[in-house]
C-alpha cells in the first residue's frame, strides 16, 4: 500500500506535463493576470445568469425540454468540475508524500505516508468548509423543480457570482473592515429586539388577537425598530404603544448608526479603491509605461505626448504632487515606487513594462530601478541622472536606457551654436515633426521585407530617405541598393509621417 | 572658422559648452557673476574670462558684445538668465541670443524678453524620452550622428559658384554613390527656410542654396571639393 501510494507519488512529482497542468489551472482559476482568466470567469458567469433566468422564467412559462437539460445537466457539470478543480489545485498531495520520503529515507525512520495523507486530506476538507467552497458545492445542485423549496438552491448560484465580480467582492472587504462597529449594532439590535419583543408578548399575549406566539412578536419588533412597520401587527394596550415608541425611536438612532459606519467605512476605502481599479485597468494591457514622479520633467513630457500613451500610471510619493497630475487629468496614485509591494502589484509577468524614472533625485531614481529590476528583469528602465558620475551606478543597477537631462540639453545647444541653420533640422528630427520623422521599420514587422535588396524596395517612390541598417548593433551607412534585407535588421529612414506609415502597411500586408 | 561666442554663464551648462566649442576652434570669451564659478574658468583654461555685475547695463556694454555672432545665456539662476536675455536684447538690437530655459514658464518669459532661440531643458529631455520608447534604434543612431560619432554626420554645405549642382533638380541628381545623402537644403529662391528632401517638392538647385547631407566625414570633404566642379563627376 505504501509502495503504491509512493510510487504515485513519485511518479506524478516528475511527470512535467502534470505539473504544468496543475499549475496552468491554478493559475487559470486563482491567479491573477492570466489572460485566459479572464474567459473562464465570463462563461462562469453567463452559465450562471442563464440557469438563474431559466428559473424565474420558468415561474409563468413553460420551459423547452433541452433548456432543462442545460440547466440540469451541462451547468451542474461544468461547476463540479470546476469544484473538483479548485479542491484538486488547493495544495499538493504528491509532493508532500515526495518530501516525507525523502526525510524518511535520509534519517533512517519508518516511511510512514498515511500521516502526511491524512494531513493534506484535512486540508483539503478545511478548504471544502470554508463559505465560499460551500457556496460553490451547494450551486452544483440543479434547482429541483418537482420540489418548490429546492429551488432555493438557485441561489447559491447567484451567491457564486461572488467569486466573480470584484466590486462585490470590494464591498464586502470594506465593510469587514468595520466588523467591529458593525458587530457592535448587530447585538445591539439584538438586544432591543429581544427585550421589545419579549415585552409585546407579555403584555399583548391575551389581548392582541394578531399576536399568537412569541416569534410574532419579534417579528413585530424587528418590522417596527427598522422603521419598515408593515402594520400588520401593531399594539392595542397602551402599555404596548409606550414600548412601541421607545422602538422606534431607538430604530432610527440605529439606521443612522448604520449608515454613518458604513458611509465612513466606504470613504476611508475610496482613495483605495480607485488607485487599485487604476492598477487593474492597466494590467490588463499588454505593455503599459509607470512613470515615477511628477516634477517638471514628467508634466513637459506629457504636456507633448500625453495623447500618444494609452497605458500609463503615474506614481508621485509626494500627496500634492499626485493631486497636481490629477488635476492636469493624468492618471497618478499615491505611491511610493521605491517600495516592492508597490511595484508588485503590476503584473511584470505578462505585460511589458517600462518604467521612466524621472524624479528628481539621483538616489530614489538609481533605488526604483534596483526595485524594478529586482522585481523582473524584463521590465524595461529608463532612468535621469542628474549627475554624470551617477552614470556607472545606473548601469549597475541595470537601467536599459540613462538620459541624462544637462547633457541632452548641452549637445542641443552646443548643436544650435556650431551649426545654427542645421539645428532646425535636427530639431526636427529629434521631436519627431510630421515633416521629418527619422524612423526605424523592423524587418521582423514587415515580413515581407525579408530577402527582397533595398532597390526592391523602392524608397524612393514613396517619398523615403533610406539611410542605411543596423545589423546587430552595426550601422551601414548608404548600403549599395543590391543589399539584402536580413530578418534581424533594423532599416533607418526618413520621410514624412503619412509617406512611413503607407510603407509600412504596404509591405505588411505582404504584397 | 574662428567665430566668436559670448558665453554668459560657467556653471552646470556652460561649463561643458564651453569646452566642445574651444575643442571646435570657436573663441569663447566667458562672462561670470559668480565669483566660485569665474574662478573654475579661469583655471579651466579661459583666462579671458570676466567677472561682472551683469545686471549692471555699463557692464554689458563694456564686453562689446556686438562683437560677438552669439550670445550664449545659460547661468544657472533662471531669474538671472532671463534679466540678462532681455538687458542683452534692449541693449544691442541685432545681436543673436540664445538663452538655456528650465521650465515651459521660463521658456515663454525668454521668448517675450526676445530670445533668437531658446533651448528648453525638459522639453528635449521629453522629446528624448518620448524618441527612446517609440524608436530606440533611429535615436541611438541619430545622437551618433549629431555626435559625429561613428565617422558618420550631418554637414552643411553651400553650392558655390559655377558647380556642377547648379541648375539640376532634386529628383536627378543621386548623391548615394559619393557616400553622401541629402536630407534637405534651403532653396534661397523659395525664401531662407530650410526644407526636407522628403517634403515631396521638387527643387531646382541654384548655386549659393545650402544643402545638408549625412554621410561618412571624409567623404563629406571629399563631396565639399567635388561640387566645386563644374562637370557632372563620375562616380
Amino acid at each position: 500500500m505504501n509502495q503504491l501510494l509512493l510510487s504515485i507519488a513519485l511518479w506524478l512529482h516528475h511527470s512535467k506535463r502534470y505539473k504544468e497542468t496543475k499549475h496552468f489551472i491554478y493559475d487559470l482559476l486563482k491567479g491573477e493576470g492570466n489572460p485566459y482568466k479572464k474567459y473562464v470567469d465570463l462563461s462562469i458567469i453567463f452559465l450562471i445568469v442563464t440557469s438563474v433566468f431559466i428559473l424565474i422564467y420558468e415561474v409563468k412559462h413553460p420551459v423547452p425540454h433541452w433548456l432543462d437539460t442545460y440547466d440540469i445537466y451541462f451547468v451542474s457539470f461544468v461547476f463540479s468540475v470546476e469544484y473538483l478543480l479548485r479542491l484538486w489545485v488547493h495544495n499538493n498531495l504528491s509532493e508532500r508524500i515526495v518530501k516525507e520520503y525523502k526525510e524518511a529515507e535520509f534519517l533512517g525512520r519508518e516511511f510512514v505516508p498515511v500521516v502526511i495523507l491524512k494531513a493534506g486530506l484535512i486540508e483539503k476538507l478545511k478548504y471544502m468548509l470554508t463559505p465560499s467552497a460551500l457556496i460553490d458545492l451547494l450551486a452544483i445542485f440543479p434547482a429541483y423543480r418537482p420540489l418548490r423549496v429546492l429551488r432555493i438552491f438557485v441561489l447559491f448560484r447567484v451567491l457564486k457570482l461572488l467569486r466573480y465580480t470584484k466590486s462585490i467582492n470590494q464591498f464586502i472587504e470594506v465593510l469587514s473592515n468595520k466588523k467591529f462597529e458593525l458587530l457592535t449594532l448587530l447585538f445591539l439590535l439584538f438586544f432591543i429586539v429581544m427585550t421589545a419583543g419579549i415585552a409585546i408578548y407579555v403584555l399583548e399575549e391575551q389581548t392582541n388577537e394578531q399576536i399568537n406566539n412569541l416569534f410574532d412578536a419579534l417579528y413585530w419588533a424587528l418590522v417596527t425598530i427598522s422603521t419598515v412597520g408593515y402594520g400588520d401587527i401593531s399594539p392595542v394596550t397602551p402599555e404596548g404603544r409606550s414600548i412601541s415608541v421607545l422602538v422606534i425611536i431607538s430604530g432610527i438612532a440605529m439606521i443612522s448608526f448604520a449608515t454613518s459606519v458604513i458611509v465612513s467605512a466606504f470613504s476611508e476605502k475610496l482613495s483605495e479603491l480607485k488607485e487599485n481599479r487604476i492598477i487593474e485597468q492597466v494590467n490588463k494591457s499588454k505593455s503599459f509605461l509607470l512613470v515615477c514622479g511628477y516634477g517638471q520633467m514628467t508634466k513637459m513630457f506629457f504636456r507633448q505626448y500625453a495623447q500618444s500613451y494609452d497605458n500609463y500610471i503615474i506614481l508621485e510619493n509626494s500627496l500634492e504632487r499626485m493631486e497636481q497630475a490629477r488635476k492636469d487629468g493624468y492618471d497618478a496614485i499615491y505611491e511610493d515606487a521605491s517600495r516592492y509591494e508597490t511595484l508588485s502589484k503590476f503584473n511584470a509577468k505578462h505585460c511589458d513594462i517600462t518604467i521612466l524614472c524621472l524624479t528628481a533625485s539621483d538616489v530614489e531614481n538609481v533605488y526604483i530601478t534596483l526595485n524594478a529590476k529586482s522585481i523582473s528583469s524584463r521590465i524595461t528602465v529608463i532612468a535621469r541622472a542628474n549627475d554624470s558620475s551617477m552614470v556607472s551606478k545606473f548601469k549597475h543597477a541595470g537601467a536599459d536606457h540613462i538620459l541624462m537631462p544637462n547633457k541632452v540639453a548641452n549637445s542641443m545647444i552646443y548643436t544650435a551654436i556650431t551649426q545654427p541653420t542645421m539645428y532646425k533640422a535636427i530639431h526636427a528630427i529629434l521631436t519627431g515633426k510630421n515633416i521629418a520623422r527619422m524612423d526605424e521599420i523592423h524587418a521582423y514587422e514587415c515580413e515581407s521585407i525579408v530577402g527582397r535588396t533595398i532597390a526592391e524596395l523602392e524608397f524612393k517612390r514613396a517619398k523615403l530617405l533610406f539611410i542605411g541598417i543596423d545589423r546587430g548593433g552595426n550601422f551601414l551607412f548608404n548600403p549599395p541598393s543590391s543589399a539584402v534585407i536580413e530578418r534581424r535588421d533594423t532599416l533607418l529612414v526618413m520621410g514624412r509621417k503619412i509617406s512611413l506609415e503607407y510603407f509600412k502597411t504596404r509591405y505588411q500586408k505582404g504584397c | 572658422m574662428g567665430k566668436k561666442i559670448l558665453l554668459f554663464g560657467y556653471g552646470n551648462h556652460g561649463k561643458y559648452i564651453a569646452k566642445g566649442l574651444v575643442e571646435d576652434g570657436f573663441v569663447v570669451q566667458v562672462v561670470e557673476n559668480n565669483p566660485l564659478h569665474h574662478t573654475q574658468a579661469v583655471e579651466d583654461g579661459f583666462e579671458s574670462a570676466v567677472e561682472i555685475d551683469i545686471t549692471k547695463d555699463e557692464a554689458l556694454i563694456g564686453l562689446n558684445p556686438s562683437g560677438y555672432q552669439q550670445l550664449v545665456c545659460v547661468m544657472d539662476d533662471e531669474h538671472l538668465n532671463v534679466f540678462l536675455t532681455l538687458s542683452l536684447r534692449s541693449l544691442f538690437e541685432k545681436s543673436y541670443i540664445l538663452s538655456i530655459s528650465d521650465s515651459i514658464h521660463v521658456t515663454k518669459k525668454l521668448q517675450m524678453a526676445g530670445a533668437n532661440r531658446v533651448i528648453d531643458l525638459y522639453e528635449v529631455s521629453a522629446n528624448k524620452i518620448h524618441n527612446i520608447l517609440n524608436r530606440p534604434v533611429a535615436t541611438r543612431l541619430l545622437d551618433e550622428f549629431v555626435m559625429y560619432k561613428n565617422g558618420i554626420g550631418f554637414k552643411e554645405l553651400v553650392i558655390p559658384e559655377g558647380s556642377f549642382l547648379h541648375g539640376l533638380m532634386t529628383d536627378e541628381v543621386d548623391l548615394s554613390a559619393y557616400g553622401v545623402l541629402l536630407v534637405g537644403l534651403i532653396d534661397e529662391m523659395r525664401g531662407h527656410h530650410f526644407e526636407f528632401i522628403t517634403a515631396g517638392f521638387n527643387h531646382r538647385l541654384d548655386s549659393g542654396d545650402t544643402l545638408v547631407c549625412i554621410g561618412e566625414e571624409a567623404k563629406l570633404a571629399y563631396f565639399k571639393q567635388l561640387i566645386a566642379s563644374p562637370h557632372y563627376p563620375k562616380g
